[in-house]
């Protein structure tokens, strides 16, 4: 369990299913995501079950939960290459009661913060589709830089469209928001 | 098989398998590639034995000169019909054949082969920030510079940037193909 200010990150659980079905098929959820295609309830389980334990090399898939313990979201670090200490992350809000209300900054800090001083990671990087103004935003305050612009790289909605890509170093987010977990209650 | 002006690329044969298993094996020829470890003579990488190419499986060609001498490899990988892009790979292994244009050659002719049969829109690739020659051949065939993943990878001691570069089909079709504003370093 990993402990933000707003969230907990936990592992994922297969009671999660059908929440995560229902946002993965919310077209309004996924609008920015990389999911296209309709996914069925048996292959999102399939997926759920077949998930390796988390580990650096084998990624990780976590739960974002409020602090009154209400299923809000997840987030992932992608399987990345330990040599380079470098892997991409993922994430979705799929409750939008909980859109644009620092939860989804909050967890990314929490799992920013245990990937360079758990996991020992120097950088961490995403992508995002160039009109998700909301993310990008997001992102910013959590420590990520614009790094470039990949032209044309998704279509969607009948035309072809950008997408940024951003990264952070622990160097850089430990100057920005530090490497130590805060303290609970603390501000 | 297709025609460049120095080169042909045609299907990878299984009697390549030994040549391209010397390059791959070679520190000077992957000295900026991001592999890392020893390959056994086994490996599929740059090899995609027996598969057909197609959206599905890739288009893993052998480049080889006019006269017959296989001198490297190239390929298109992570095809995606959807957004009809694909990535570009490119080893010239034959060492005596560097900086002789065959590279540049070899990706023009591939890349005319994505645009113009293939039907992409765009073909991108990286680089390691750093190799020069690379670099300025990719910028020679059109190639954007559009992204700097910032110690992306860890190689001969340090961290590098890795520079994401492409081109698009409206780009290559293009009667001059300008040459892109900003330098990697």
């Amino acid at each position: 369990m990993l402990e933000g200010k707003l969230v907990r990150l936990r592992a994922q659980e297969m009671g999660d299913l059908e929440r995560d079905h229902a946002w993965i098929n919310d077209r309004e959820v996924t609008r920015y995501l990389a999911a296209r295609y309709p996914i069925s309830l048996v292959d999102e389980e399939r997926w759920l079950s077949g998930r390796p334990p988390s580990s650096g090399s084998n990624g990780l898939r976590l739960a974002i939960d409020t602090k009154d313990g209400r299923h809000i979201g997840n987030i992932d670090l992608l399987p990345g290459n330990p040599d380079d200490r470098c892997v991409a992350l993922g994430v979705m809000v799929g409750d939008k009661e909980y859109w644009s209300r620092g939860y989804g900054t909050d967890a990314m800090i929490t799992l920013l913060r245990f990937g360079f001083s758990q996991m020992n990671l120097n950088r961490i990087w995403l992508h995002v589709f160039e009109h998700n103004e909301r993310a990008i935003a997001c992102y910013k305050k959590c420590g990520f830089q614009v790094e470039g612009r990949l032209r044309h790289h998704r279509y969607q909605e009948g035309r072809y469209s950008d997408v940024i890509e951003m990264g952070v170093l622990r160097d850089e987010f430990a100057a920005s928001h530090g490497l130590a977990a805060p303290k609970e209650g603390g501000p | 098989m297709l025609d460049g002006q120095l080169v042909r690329l045609r299907a990878i044969e299984p009697g390549d398998r030994e040549r391209a298993h010397a390059w791959l094996d070679d520190p000077e020829v992957t000295y900026y590639l991001t592999m890392r470890y020893p390959l056994a003579s086994a490996d599929p990488m740059w090899l995609a034995d027996a598969q057909p190419a197609s959206f599905a499986n890739g288009v893993y060609l052998a480049v080889e000169t006019k006269d017959g001498t296989h001198i490297g490899a190239i390929n298109l990988h992570e095809l995606n019909p959807e957004d009809r892009k694909a990535g570009l790979g490119i080893i010239i292994g034959d060492k005596a054949c560097w900086s002789n244009g065959y590279g540049l050659d070899a990706i023009a002719t591939l890349l005319r082969f994505a645009f113009h049969e293939m039907n992409l829109h765009r073909v991108w690739l990286s680089v390691l920030a750093g190799h020069e020659a690379a670099i300025r051949c990719y910028e020679k065939c059109g190639f954007r510079h559009e992204s700097r993943r910032r110690q992306q990878v860890f190689k001969h001691g340090r961290y590098w940037d890795v520079l994401i570069m492409s081109i698009l089909r409206d780009e290559f079709d293009a009667p001059h193909v300008a040459p892109s504003p900003e330098r990697g370093t």
